[in-house]
């Protein structure tokens, strides 16, 4: 999905030519200057109604203190307050009329100074204004050259561009005319290289998929014999493992042989005849955990010499390998019958 | 294969394929399941290492050897045990509670013999045990009483237990020896037949002669001596009576008469004679003294001695040119050569386990005690002396005793049969020649 | 072929009687070829002769050609029969060829002596087995009675008897002390 989603994206005209695009943007780049200047008329913090912008502070008023007081006291309190108070408001009305004349002294004087500032800036609009005129009529008078001069420039630009315009027109044709041919012939070889291609695309899939069948069978093939081969190592290795414990089994069981041999003392009355068989059980350390005569050899002392061989080693050689040990000494038959060379 | 027979089997109804799968699978299964099988075909080939604890003793002993070393030389004698000496004992038990295996299977016995001797009287009471040391069980717990004169019979009696219960074959500590000995020079000289222990022990002398005395050679049952004497001046055959002293002059023929042989049941003597001309074979039936030729060739025919199936008979010959042991089936039927090895082979004296036949054999200069074994005809040297005379195998064919010389004089040494082992028989004083094995009497 | 002592003197002493028997032959032969009566008159060391027999006072025994050749001819036996020990090779009992006069001149002997007995005491070395060498011993012991009577002695004045190795004449294990002993010794009874 996600690919074909790039898919979409990559064929086609690029994005930013599209019409839904370019009307998009305009709308974001109003929506854009909208905003800013919203934010721009929005004052950056609310002015206080009862205080102009110009004031200049006053004198702080004095932040009545309000302590709490006993009972007791209140009254008398109460009392020195009132007098205070009416000293309070006497002050007040004398500090508020000299306030009011100084209020009025500064309004007349704020009055002139406005008048003045009024004036001066009467002046000086009127000289802006002049100013103004001047430079309007001086640029109206500009423009209308400009004007002029821009027209007979345009009708010449437009002569010219009519002239340009024809040859071009012809040009065109021309070259259209050119093209078309072009064209066609670029079509016919498109359209000959297309079949050619097609042919080529066609031969060449055919190909592809013959090698591709080719690879497949040899794939197969190589597939099959690596499974062979796996096979076989496997069995390889099953078997050498098994020859391994084998050998090893046998290079044990010759120095058991050779053990119990040299310990073995056959009474001199044995026979070649004489077969004395044990059943032999060890323990994983190779000492002997049990024995157990399974065949006589009919005569005793040759019994005898035979558990006591087999007893009288302490440790049998084993292999390291507990595999190898459970598989065949774990528990094993020993014969013993004398063969005399001589 | 298991797969394929699978593949065999199925879909099908036949009997023979089901079956077939059925010993395919059972085979399979047996041979996974097959136990290690190990075969020991060869023994240690040495002496067995055998403790023999000095006895304990209560009450009062005889001087002389100990039961305990009469044991030891023993069995160091058989060449088939090696005894520890008393010195490396960890301990001296007496009877089965003292004793620890795991000190005896440390200093690597394989049996430990123990016992208590008690006086009594005026008789000594035994009671041994032999333990062995590896299995931990008790092979032999005995009593046996003797005259406290007779302690050596006693020792002898335990080897012998001792020997039968290990190796399974018959004890020969307890049978004689007879021997000749001479001492002295020129008129001096003396000739004596003696009867000793095995071990050289309490000799007596049955006969001394200022002549010769030469092959003796025992009874089955013990009780008699044959030999060949000189004291009539010319070689008489006579028959001596142990117990009595009494004997009989059994052959006396002009020329030889020589080299009496017993037969098993005592009842004839093979003998050489040479009355008919040269030195021929004879049986001489004791009761009636009649004789039977058995040989007639114009070699020397000497030396006969019975085989062990008691029909026919060893003897040796120079009928081929030099001497040779042959064997003659029964009395009377062609004689085979036997040894073939040398130019020198003499004196047969064939095993009774039938085994072997024992002889004096030249090689190079020197004069060995070979044997042949009688299945295979392979001929074996047995000794490392070289001027050796006069075996005798012993009764159950295990050990042989023989005349050998050492440092210019004769001594008697005891080999084993195979000769493994050798054990000299302690001079006693002058020449020792001529020894016979006296035979087991129960 | 080994030859002791006394084979060489014997040897020696038989060559000194041929010897000694040449040169008289010889020394007649010399003077000439006709009878003692001749010749005997410058004879060293002899009795004079004189032609024919009489009775004269010097009493000189009067031996003739025939007579003193028995006579050497006696002594040679007897110098002969000094030896009464004959040797033999290990294991057998062949008579060594030195020995034959030695024994013919016994066997003369004997057959001049009838009633002279002999004993015939057969050895061998101390090799090998008693009854063998005891077998051996006679053996030996009747070759030489055989001999002896071949050449003349009767088998009534001769015994026999073997000693096998029991009575060696010389101790030892040597060659020597062997080849000492492998012998028959004649014991004139």
């Amino acid at each position: 999905m996600k690919g074909h989603k790039r898919d979409i994206v990559s064929t086609g005209k690029a994005p930013l030519k599209s019409p839904v695009a370019v009307s998009v943007g305009l709308h974001l780049l109003v929506f854009g200057i909208a905003l800013a200047g919203w934010s721009w008329n929005t004052p950056p913090e609310p002015e206080p109604r009862s205080i102009s912008a110009r004031l200049i502070s006053p004198a702080p008023r004095p932040t009545p203190v309000v302590e709490e007081q006993d009972e007791a006291d209140k009254e008398q309190e109460r009392k020195q307050a009132q007098a205070r108070e009416r000293e309070e408001a006497e002050r007040q009305r004398q500090a508020e009329e000299k306030a009011r004349q100084e209020a009025e002294r500064k309004a007349q004087e704020e009055a002139r100074r406005r008048e003045e500032e009024r004036r001066q800036q009467e002046a000086q609009a009127k000289e802006l204004a002049e100013k103004q005129a001047r430079e309007r009529e001086a640029a109206r008078q500009k423009a209308e050259a400009e004007a002029k001069e821009r027209e007979r420039q345009k009708a010449e630009e437009e002569r010219k561009r009519q002239e340009e315009a024809k040859r071009r027109a012809e040009e065109e044709k021309r070259r259209q005319e050119e093209q078309r041919k072009k064209e066609e012939a670029e079509r016919q070889r498109r359209e000959e290289e297309a079949r050619k291609e097609a042919e080529r695309k066609r031969l060449e899939a055919e190909r592809r998929l013959r090698e591709q069948q080719l690879e497949a069978l040899a794939d197969q093939a190589r597939q099959e014999r690596e499974a062979e081969a796996r096979r076989q190592q496997e069995a390889a290795a099953a078997r050498a493992r098994e020859a391994q414990m084998l050998s090893e089994s046998e290079k044990y069981q010759a120095l058991i042989r050779e053990r119990l041999s040299q310990a073995w003392y056959p009474p001199s009355s044995a026979t070649e005849n004489m077969t004395a068989r044990l059943q032999i059980t060890l323990l994983p350390t190779g000492e002997l955990a049990s024995v157990k005569l399974v065949g006589s050899s009919g005569n005793t002392a040759f019994d005898n010499s035979a558990l006591s061989a087999v007893r009288s080693l302490n440790r049998y050689p084993i292999p390291d390998n507990r595999d190898t040990f459970e598989r065949y000494f774990r528990q094993f038959t020993i014969e013993f019958n004398p063969q005399r060379l001589r | 294969m298991f797969m394929k027979s699978r593949f065999r089997c199925s879909g099908s109804f036949l009997k023979t394929p089901i079956i077939a799968c059925l010993v395919l699978f059972l085979a399979a299964s047996l041979s996974a399941r097959a136990e290690l099988l190990i075969r020991i075909t060869e023994g240690a080939g040495s002496a067995i290492p055998i403790a023999v604890v000095p006895f304990a003793e209560s009450g009062s002993m005889p001087a002389g050897d100990k039961v305990g070393s009469i044991v030891q030389a023993d069995l160091t004698m058989s060449g088939e045990f090696r005894p520890l000496e008393p010195s490396k004992m960890l301990s001296l038990p007496s009877e089965r509670s003292e004793v620890y295996f795991r000190d005896w299977r440390m200093l690597g016995q394989r049996y430990v013999l123990v016992g208590q001797l008690t006086r009594n009287g005026d008789r000594i009471q035994a009671r041994y045990e032999l333990f062995d040391v590896n299995q931990e069980k008790r092979i032999l717990g005995e009593t046996a009483a003797v005259p406290a004169s007779n302690l050596r019979s006693l020792g002898h009696h335990i080897s012998d237990r001792v020997y039968e219960a290990i190796t399974g074959a018959p004890g020969v500590f307890s049978t004689k020896l007879a021997y000749i000995t001479v001492s002295g020079e020129g008129e001096q000289t003396r000739y004596r037949l003696q009867v000793s222990d095995v071990d050289g022990k309490r000799s007596k002398v049955r006969l001394e002669s200022r002549e010769p005395i030469l092959s003796p050679a025992w009874s089955p049952d013990g009780k008699k001596l044959a030999y060949v004497s000189f004291e009539t001046g010319k070689p008489v055959i006579f028959v001596h009576e142990l117990a009595t002293g009494e004997r009989q002059k059994v052959a006396d023929f002009p020329g030889l008469n020589s080299a009496p042989a017993w037969s098993a049941d005592g009842r004839s003597l093979l003998m050489t004679l040479s009355r008919d001309g040269n030195a021929e074979i004879y049986q001489m039936d004791l009761a009636s003294r009649n004789l039977t030729r058995l040989t007639d060739h114009w070699a020397i025919d000497t030396e006969a001695a019975w085989d062990h199936a008691d029909r026919g008979i060893y003897f040796t010959s120079d009928r081929s040119g030099g001497p040779q042991i042959y064997h003659m089936e029964r009395p009377g039927a062609e004689p085979r050569r036997i040894t073939f090895g040398s130019r020198y082979n003499a004196r047969p004296r064939p095993s009774p386990t039938g085994d072997y036949v024992y002889y004096v054999h030249q090689r190079d200069s020197a004069f060995h005690i070979a044997r042949t074994n009688l299945e295979t005809g392979e001929e074996t040297v047995i000794t490392r002396t070289g001027s050796d005379e006069s075996p005798s195998v012993a009764p159950n064919g295990r050990l042989l005793i023989y005349a050998t010389r050492q440092n210019g004089e004769g001594v008697l040494t005891v080999v084993s049969a195979d000769g493994g082992a050798a054990y000299s028989l302690p001079a006693s004083g002058g020449e020792v020649r001529e020894p016979a094995w006296g035979p087991v009497t129960r | 072929m080994k030859m002791s002592f006394s084979t060489k003197a014997f040897a020696m002493l038989l060559s000194a009687g041929l010897v000694a028997g040449c040169s008289s032959t010889g020394e007649n032969m010399e003077e000439g070829t006709y009878g003692s009566d001749v010749a005997a008159i410058d004879q060293d060391g002899g009795s004079t002769v004189y032609g024919g027999a009489d009775g004269s006072s010097v009493s000189a025994s009067e031996l003739t050609d025939d007579e003193r050749r028995a006579a050497q001819e006696q002594a040679e036996q007897e110098a002969l029969r000094d030896i009464t020990t004959f040797y033999f090779d290990f294991d057998t009992s062949e008579i060594k060829p030195d020995a034959r006069d030695v024994l013919v001149a016994h066997a003369r002997y004997l057959a001049d002596n009838p009633r002279q007995q002999v004993r015939l005491e057969g050895h061998a070395d101390e090799r090998g087995t008693k009854e063998y060498n005891l077998a051996l011993g006679e053996r030996r012991a009747n070759a030489v009675q055989r001999f002896l009577i071949v050449n003349g002695a009767s088998r009534g004045q001769i015994e026999t008897v073997s000693y096998g190795e029991e009575k060696p004449a010389v101790r030892g294990s040597t060659e020597s002390a062997w080849a000492q002993n492998r012998r028959v010794e004649l014991v004139f009874q």
